[in-house]
């Protein structure tokens, strides 16, 4: 059984971490503790058996509350195998820098690292064109394809 | 100290190899997962986890 908990956004791993000590110290059953980085605020404990929220081992700093009902397992499976970044990022897509120093500047793929996850892009209103290797986390896609 | 990852079984440590797989571990990792009774969890299951610890869901 898996049940969620809301926490301060930031604070998730803070939590966790304070409720698996807690838990260790009072015998209560929770099997495991997984804070989807995809789901900010909200961490998800498991259970084998149906377990009092209203514990006092879930009484911990930077928790706002206890969400009702159960979360079925096939829902918690989409935050246990996170699909790559890159994966609809193909070469010549248009894409957006999200961060770093060229941050909403509009740019080209023209190559991708894969293992490393690394995107090679061309600034699109640059007047000289410029490789620029940038991590694929800081792009967001604009476009698929090249027009 | 600056947590880190194996690259092999997604273990959270300090060290830069990991213990269990002496492979190096990298700093580059995403989500987080406690698993304490890894016989009874689903999530454990499902990941191939056999060891309570910390863990990373995903590693660079």
């Amino acid at each position: 059984m898996i049940y969620a908990i809301r926490t301060l956004v930031g604070q998730e791993k803070n939590v966790a971490r304070i409720i698996a000590r807690n838990v260790k110290t009072s015998g209560i059953e929770v099997s495991s503790i997984l804070v989807p980085e995809s789901l900010k605020g909200y961490i998800l404990i498991e259970s084998s058996s149906k377990i009092d929220m209203q514990n006092p081992a879930f009484k911990v700093p930077h928790m706002k509350g206890i969400i009702d009902g159960e979360i079925p397992f096939d829902e918690v499976k989409t935050f246990l195998n996170p699909e790559p970044i890159l994966a609809s990022v193909k070469k010549g897509s248009i894409v957006e820098l999200i961060s770093g120093p060229f941050k909403g500047e509009k740019a080209k793929v023209i190559r991708i690292d894969e293992s490393k996850e690394n995107v090679v892009l061309e600034l699109i209103e640059a007047a000289v064109p410029i490789p620029v290797t940038v991590n694929g986390d800081q792009i967001r896609l604009i476009q698929k394809e090249a027009d | 100290m600056v947590t880190k990852a194996c690259t092999r079984c997604h273990r959270l440590m300090e060290e830069e190899r990991c213990a269990v797989c002496n492979v190096t571990s990298s700093k580059n990792w995403s989500g987080f997962l406690i698993v304490m009774d890894p016989e009874n969890s689903q999530i454990a299951e499902e990941l191939n986890i056999s060891l309570p610890g910390e863990y990373a869901l995903r590693v660079r």
